[in-house]
C-alpha cells in the first residue's frame, strides 16, 4: 500500500492512506466553505472579465449600464464555477446544456438590442478610428434600438458571457496564466493601439485579476475545492496533501492584492504620469509601419490586406485601385547612362493613358471598331511628339544660348520588357513605335539586357508666355478630344475638390497647376501603403472622398482628370523618374566622354557621363498637360511623404481631471521632485482621506462581520458545533485579556486558568472530559450533557465581561 | 523545481509585459510593469514578516479513543502579522508506536493573517496502539511562490487508541472459575505465586504462610510478605504481543480486551503478565477495577509489540515454576488444557495454560 487516496471498493474508500492501519478520514466539505471557494474562484474571473471589457468600453468612452453588467457577470461567473464544483462530471454538462438553451432563448430575445448595442460599439470605434488613422469617410451602421446604455451594456453581457466560460474553464483546470492573459488581453489592444488608455478604475480590476492568477497559479491552490474535497492529494510521489477548506486565506489575499493595486497605481500615476512616460519614447515604429494599413483594415476590412494584382513596384500598365501596399525591392531595373545637365528630375516616358475608366487608364487604341479615331489619335500622338522635339532642335541649330542635346543609354535590367522608355522630346525615326499603340502592336519595348540610344531635345527653360493663358484661352483645334474626356461619374466628386482647391475661372494654366500641387502637398499625404480600392468604388472618388492618401498613380490620375474637368488637356503617364541626386549618387561611366553625351545649355554646367541605376522605386506616374504654343508639358502634382498622426490621449485627459497634467516637467533637471509644485497635490489629500475612508469602512464591516460568523458558528446549527465554536470563542476572548493563556495548551489547563482567574465553581476534570469527547471524538452526547456544558461556557464567558475593565472591554469588542 | 518555474513564468510575463509597452507605447502596460516590480518585494516582504513571528502547535485528543473511529488532530498555525501566505508545507510524521508502523507526508496550509489557521486532521486508525503526530520543520513559501524559507519547528501530539471488545463474560467467567480453582490447589499444596507488593510488621489473623521467615530473624519480630491480593483469589493471564505480517498482534490485544474487560466487569480481579519491549522484561499489573483495567491497557499500548515468537509464555513459565494455571491470551500454539477457550480473530486464542 502507498500514499494515497484509496479507491473505489476497498474498506477505506475515499480515505487518504498515510501509514500502515493509518487513514486520513476526507471530511464532508462544510457547505459554507464550498460556496466560499466557488465565489473565490467566481470572483477572479469577474475582475479579469469585467476589467478587460470595462477597460475596452471606458477607452472609447463608451457609456453603458454598468449595475445591469457586474451582475450578470458576478451570476455567470457564480454559476459557472459553481459547476466546477459539482461531485458528478454529467452534472457539470447538464449544467452547460442548460445554460446554453437560456443562451438561445436570450439572444434570440434580445437580438435587436444586441445588434444594436454591437452597431452602437463599432460606430464608436470607428469614429474614433476615423479621427486617428485620419480617414475621409468611414462605415456607419444604422442602429434599430437608440439606447445606446442599455443595448451596450446587453452586447458586453453576452461577449463577458464568452470570457467568463473560457476563464473558469482554464482557472479551474490549471489557473493559466497564459489563457488569462490571451483572453482578455488582446481586446485592449484595440484601444492601446490608438494611444487610448482605460479608466483607471478598470487598470486596477483587471490587474487585481491577473496578480490573483499568478498568486494561485504559483501556489497551486488554483484548484480550491474539486469535488468538493477539504484535502486534495497533489503529488503522490512527494506524498503531499493540500489543505483546500481555508477560503478566508484567499479572501485576505485578494483584498490586499486589491488594495496594493489601488496604491500602486495611485503611486504610479503621481510619481510618474503619463506624460513624462511619452517622453521615454523618441519613436514609434510599430504605428509608423502599420497606421495606414490598420486604418486601411478599418475602412475596408480584410481587403485591405491583399493586392489584387501585382503591387512590387515598377509599372502598373494604366491599371489602379488594386494596390493595397507597394513594396519596391530596390533593385535595379534600368542603367541609364547619361550625362546630367540639369537638376531637374529626369522622366523616363512609357505608358500614356488616354481614357479614364473602371479603374483603369484604358488604351486609347482599345477602341479597334473606330478605326478613324484611332488614326487621329496616333497621328496626334506623333505629330505632337516630333512637334516639340523638331522646335527643340532648332534651338540647336539656332546656335539659342538655352538649346542643348543630349544622348541617352538605357539598358533594361529588370524593368517590363513590354514598353519602351525614353526620355522627352526625342526624336525618332518613326515614332509608331514609340506611341502606346506602338508598343501594343509589337508588344515589345526594349527587351530584357538589351538597350536602346536617344537623342533628346531638353526643354530647359520655360518661356513666360507658355501657360499664361486662361484655359479657356487655348487653342485646342488640334487636340484630340479624347484629352478632355472627364467621366460622368467623376465630374461631381472634381468639381467639389477643384472648388475646395479654390481654383477659379480667372486663373491662368500655370496658377492652376501651382494651386493644385499646393493643395494635394498641404491636404492629401503620400503614402506607399494606401489599401486597395473596394472593388464597388470608383479609383478617383474613393481616393477623394474617403482615402485621401495615396501614391504618383492616385495624384497623377486625379490630377489628369481635373485638368481635363478644368479644360486644360491632360494625359496619365507612367514610366521612370529620377532627381541629380540619385544620379549623382551613381557611378561614374569613365569610358565614355561627356561632350559625346551632351552639348549644348546646361544649367549645373559640364558634369561627367553616369551610369545611373534606375531601380523600381523610381518607378512613377505624372501628368502632362497640353501647353498651347508648344505642346505637352511634364507636370508633376505628386506631393514628398509626409505623414501625420493623430495626438488624442484619453489618459492625458485623465491626469489633467486629476491636476497632474503638467507636473514633473523638471524631473530630470534634478531629482524627481525636482520642480514639482506641491500645490499641484492637493488632490493627493483627497486620495489619502479616500483610502483612510475605505479602510476604516473596511475595518467596521469586517467586525461586523466577523461578529456575525461568530454568532452564526456560536448559535446557528448543530449544538456539538455551537459549543467547539463557543469555546474557541471564550479562549479567544481570554487571549484578547491575557497573553500568559496561550500557554495553557490543553483543554485541562485552560478550565483551570479560567477557574484561578474568574473564581469559578467549575468541575475541571468534567468540564474537560466533556470537552475532549465533542473537540475530538464523533460520538454523540446527549443534548442535556451538551445543554449543561453550554450554559457553563456562557456562565465562564459573562465572569470575563465582569472582570473586565473599560479598556479591556474595548479590546473585547474590537475582536 | 516549483521555483524555479514560477520564477520563470513571472519573467517572462514581465518581459511580454515590456514588449507590448515598447510596441503600444502604452502606459497601462507601463503601470502593469511598475506592479510587477514591486510586488515581488511585497510579496518577500511578507514571508520575512511571517517566517520570524509564526508558530506551530500540534493538538490530539487527550482521552483514549476507539480503534476504527475517527478522532481529531489539529495543525495550529499562528499567524500575528498582517500577511497571508498561501503556502505553508508541514512535514508531517505519524506513528502507532505499539505497531511500530509510521509514515510520512506533506500537508500543505494556506497561512491566514492575524489569526490562527486551523486545520482538522481526522483520523482513523485501523489497529490499537498510540498514535503519535510530530513535525520537524515548516517550509513557507511566499505569494508569488519564488522564495522559500524553512523553520524547524519540533511539535508532537499523541493519542491512545484502544481495542474493541466483545462481550465474552460467560466464557471467561468459566475460564476464570477454572483458572482458581487450579491455582487455589497450587496455593493449598504451599505455592502461592501471587506478587509481593510489599512488607510489613504482622498482624494477629495474617497467615502463616505469608510470614517472612529470613526477614523476620534478621529483625527480631515477625514480619509478613504483603501480596498484592491478599484478600481475593487471583487469576493470572499472560499475554502475548508477538507480531507479525498481518498484525496478529491487534487480534489478541483485542481479545485480551475482551476477556478482561469481561473479567472486570464480574468484579473478577486477575494480575496480567505480558514481555514489555520497552523494559526489557516481564511486566505485570494488577487489574481489579475498571480504572485498573484502562491503567494496563494505557501502559500496554505504550509499549511496543515484538517478532519473536512465544516470547512472553517462556519468560513467565521461567519466572513462575510451579504456578501452575493461568490463562494464556495470544496465538494458538497447541498447549491449551482447559475445555474451555475462546477465540478471536486470526487464530489468537484465550485458553488456561500451565507451566
Amino acid at each position: 500500500m502507498f500514499f494515497g487516496r484509496n479507491k473505489k471498493g476497498e474498506l477505506h474508500k475515499g480515505d487518504v492512506f498515510l501509514a500502515k492501519g493509518i487513514y486520513l478520514k476526507q471530511p464532508v466539505m462544510k457547505n459554507g466553505n464550498v460556496l466560499m471557494n466557488c465565489f473565490l474562484r467566481a470572483f477572479v474571473v469577474f475582475l479579469l472579465t469585467y476589467g478587460s471589457i470595462g477597460a475596452f468600453l471606458s477607452a472609447f468612452s463608451i457609456a453603458y449600464n454598468a449595475l445591469l453588467v457586474i451582475c450578470i457577470y458576478l451570476w455567470l461567473s457564480v454559476y459557472f464555477s459553481w459547476l466546477y464544483t459539482l461531485p458528478k462530471f454529467y452534472m457539470r454538462d447538464v449544467g452547460y446544456i442548460l445554460f446554453f438553451a437560456a443562451f438561445v432563448f436570450s439572444i434570440v430575445r434580445l437580438r435587436y438590442f444586441a445588434n444594436s448595442g454591437f452597431y452602437e460599439i463599432v460606430n464608436r470605434i470607428m469614429e474614433v478610428a476615423q479621427g486617428y488613422f485620419n480617414l475621409a469617410g468611414v462605415r456607419q451602421y444604422e442602429i434599430a434600438i437608440d439606447k445606446p446604455y442599455l443595448t451596450v451594456a446587453i452586447v458586453a453581457c453576452f461577449v463577458g458571457m464568452v470570457f467568463i466560460i473560457l476563464l473558469n474553464i482554464w482557472l479551474s483546470a490549471s489557473a493559466s496564466v497564459g489563457w488569462s492573459v490571451m483572453i482578455t488581453f488582446p481586446m485592449l489592444c484595440i484601444p492601446l493601439y490608438m494611444e487610448l488608455v482605460p479608466n483607471v478604475f478598470y487598470v486596477i480590476i483587471l490587474m487585481t485579476g491577473y496578480f490573483l492568477v499568478v498568486t494561485f497559479k504559483a501556489n497551486g491552490h488554483y484548484i480550491a475545492s474539486p469535488k468538493g474535497v477539504s484535502f486534495y492529494i497533489k503529488g503522490l510521489k512527494k506524498n503531499r496533501i493540500t489543505y483546500t477548506q481555508d477560503s478566508k486565506t484567499f479572501r485576505q489575499v485578494v483584498l490586499r492584492i486589491f488594495l496594493a493595486g489601488i496604491c500602486l497605481v495611485l503611486l504610479s500615476v503621481a510619481v510618474f504620469p503619463e506624460n513624462m512616460f511619452k517622453r521615454m519614447f523618441k519613436n514609434d515604429p510599430l504605428r509608423e509601419q502599420t497606421s495606414e494599413l490598420v486604418g486601411n483594415f478599418v475602412l475596408r476590412g480584410f481587403g485591405a490586406f491583399y493586392n489584387r494584382y501585382a503591387g512590387a513596384g515598377g509599372m502598373s500598365g494604366g491599371k489602379l485601385g488594386g494596390i493595397s501596399n507597394v513594396t519596391p525591392d530596390y533593385q535595379p531595373d534600368l542603367i541609364v547612362t547619361f550625362a546630367p545637365f540639369s537638376n531637374e528630375a529626369m522622366y523616363l516616358k512609357a505608358y500614356t493613358g488616354g481614357r479614364y475608366g473602371d479603374n483603369e487608364w484604358e488604351d486609347i487604341y482599345a477602341d479597334s471598331e473606330n478605326m478613324q479615331k484611332y488614326d487621329d489619335i496616333e497621328i496626334f500622338e506623333d505629330d505632337s511628339m516630333k512637334n516639340e522635339a523638331m522646335a527643340l532642335r532648332q534651338k540647336v541649330y539656332d546656335a539659342d544660348v538655352h538649346g542643348g542635346m543630349g544622348k541617352m543609354k538605357i539598358t533594361n535590367v529588370g524593368a517590363d520588357s513590354s514598353y519602351m522608355y525614353y526620355p522627352y522630346y526625342t526624336l525618332f525615326p518613326d515614332y509608331g513605335d514609340f506611341n502606346n499603340y506602338g508598343m501594343m502592336r509589337t508588344k515589345h519595348g526594349i527587351f530584357m539586357n538589351d538597350h536602346a540610344i536617344y537623342n533628346f531635345y531638353p526643354k530647359l527653360v520655360w518661356e513666360e508666355q507658355l501657360g499664361k493663358m486662361k484655359p479657356s484661352e487655348q487653342d485646342l483645334s488640334n487636340v484630340n478630344t479624347i484629352f478632355l474626356e472627364v467621366p460622368d461619374k467623376n465630374e461631381e466628386v472634381l468639381a467639389h475638390e477643384i472648388a475646395a482647391m479654390g481654383i477659379t475661372d480667372s486663373m491662368s494654366v500655370n496658377e492652376i497647376v501651382d494651386t493644385m500641387r499646393t493643395y494635394f502637398s498641404d491636404n492629401i499625404p503620400y503614402t506607399l501603403r494606401p489599401g486597395s480600392t473596394p472593388r464597388d468604388e470608383d479609383f478617383v472618388n474613393y481616393f477623394l472622398t474617403k482615402n485621401r492618401k495615396g501614391y504618383c498613380a492616385h495624384f497623377a490620375t486625379t490630377a489628369t482628370l481635373m485638368f481635363r474637368q478644368l479644360g486644360i488637356p491632360a494625359r496619365y503617364v507612367e514610366g521612370y523618374a529620377f532627381g541629380l541626386e540619385a544620379a549623382l549618387a551613381s557611378e561614374e561611366n569613365t569610358l565614355e566622354k561627356y561632350f559625346d553625351y551632351y552639348d549644348g545649355y546646361a544649367p549645373i554646367g559640364e558634369s561627367t557621363v553616369l551610369d545611373v541605376e534606375v531601380t523600381d522605386a523610381m518607378a512613377h506616374a505624372w501628368v502632362e498637360i497640353y501647353i498651347d504654343g508648344f505642346g505637352w508639358k511634364v507636370v508633376e502634382v505628386t506631393p514628398g511623404s509626409n505623414e501625420a498622426s493623430d495626438e488624442s490621449d484619453f489618459w492625458s485627459a485623465f491626469t489633467s481631471a486629476l491636476n497632474v497634467s503638467d507636473f514633473g516637467d523638471g524631473w530630470d533637471s534634478e531629482n524627481l521632485f525636482g520642480k514639482i509644485d506641491f500645490k499641484k497635490y492637493w488632490w493627493l489629500m483627497y486620495v489619502v482621506i479616500a483610502i483612510v475612508s475605505v479602510v476604516f469602512v473596511w475595518k467596521i464591516a469586517m467586525l461586523l462581520a466577523r461578529k456575525t460568523i461568530r454568532f452564526y458558528r456560536c448559535h446557528v446549527g448543530e449544538r456539538k458545533e455551537n459549543i467547539i465554536a463557543y469555546y474557541a470563542d471564550l479562549c479567544d476572548m481570554i487571549r484578547v485579556l491575557d497573553a500568559s493563556f496561550n500557554s495553557c495548551r490543553s483543554h485541562k489547563e485552560q478550565l483551570m486558568y479560567m477557574k484561578e482567574h474568574y473564581a469559578l465553581m467549575l468541575d475541571v476534570t468534567m468540564c474537560c472530559e466533556q470537552l475532549e469527547e465533542i473537540s475530538f471524538s464523533e460520538h454523540l452526547m446527549d443534548d442535556t450533557q451538551l445543554q449543561v456544558l453550554y450554559g457553563l461556557l456562557r456562565t465562564i464567558r459573562k465572569s470575563i465581561w465582569k472582570n473586565a475593565d473599560w479598556k479591556k472591554c474595548l479590546q473585547l469588542i474590537k475582536r | 523545481m516549483k521555483q524555479f518555474w514560477n520564477i520563470t513564468r513571472y519573467i517572462l510575463i514581465i518581459v511580454l509585459n515590456i514588449i507590448m509597452m515598447w510596441l503600444f507605447q502604452s502606459y497601462l502596460n507601463f503601470l502593469f510593469l511598475i506592479a510587477l516590480l514591486l510586488f515581488p518585494i511585497y510579496s518577500v516582504y511578507g514571508l520575512h514578516c511571517v517566517k520570524n513571528a509564526f508558530s506551530l502547535e500540534l493538538q490530539a485528543p487527550l482521552e483514549s479513543m476507539e480503534k476504527g473511529s475517527v478522532f481529531l488532530v489539529r495543525v495550529k498555525l499562528h499567524n500575528p502579522t498582517a500577511f497571508p501566505l498561501l503556502n505553508a508545507t508541514v512535514k508531517l510524521e505519524l506513528e502507532n508506536t505499539f505497531h511500530r508502523e509510521d509514515g510520512v507526508h506533506f500537508l500543505n496550509i494556506p497561512i491566514r493573517a492575524h489569526a490562527d489557521t486551523v486545520v482538522e486532521y481526522p483520523i482513523v486508525m485501523d489497529y490499537s496502539g498510540c498514535f503519535v503526530v510530530n513535525t520537524q520543520y515548516v517550509e513557507l513559501v511566499d505569494l508569488l511562490g519564488i522564495f522559500e524559507k524553512k523553520i524547524e519547528i519540533t511539535k508532537s501530539a499523541s493519542c491512545l487508541v484502544t481495542p474493541i471488545g466483545e462481550d465474552y463474560t460467560q466464557e471467561a467467567g468459566q475460564l476464570y472459575v477454572q483458572g482458581v480453582s487450579e491455582a487455589t490447589e497450587s496455593r493449598n499444596k504451599g505455592v502461592d505465586f501471587s506478587e509481593i507488593s510489599g512488607v510489613r510488621e504482622y498482624i494477629p489473623g495474617d497467615k502463616l504462610q505469608n510470614i517472612h521467615w529470613k526477614l523476620s530473624v534478621k529483625k527480631d519480630e515477625w514480619m509478613v510478605k504483603e501480596r498484592v491480593s491478599m484478600s481475593a483469589v487471583q487469576l493470572h493471564v499472560l499475554l502475548e504481543l508477538y507480531n507479525d505480517e498481518q498484525m496478529c498482534a491487534d487480534a489478541v490485544l483485542d481479545l485480551a480486551q475482551s476477556v478482561t474487560k469481561s473479567l472486570v466487569s464480574q468484579n473478577l480481579p486477575f494480575t496480567i503478565f505480558y514481555y514489555s519491549a520497552r523494559l526489557g522484561e516481564l511486566a505485570s499489573y494488577y487489574v481489579g477495577s475498571e480504572q485498573e483495567h484502562k491503567e494496563w491497557l494505557e501502559m500496554v499500548l505504550y509499549d511496543r509489540c515484538y517478532k519473536d515468537t512465544l516470547h512472553a509464555k517462556h519468560m513467565f513459565c521461567q519466572q513462575h515454576v510451579g504456578a501452575g494455571s493461568y490463562l494464556y491470551i495470544g496465538l494458538a500454539d497447541g498447549d491449551g488444557n482447559s475445555e474451555t477457550m475462546i477465540t478471536g480473530r486470526q487464530g489468537s486464542v484465550a485458553v488456561l495454560c500451565a507451566c
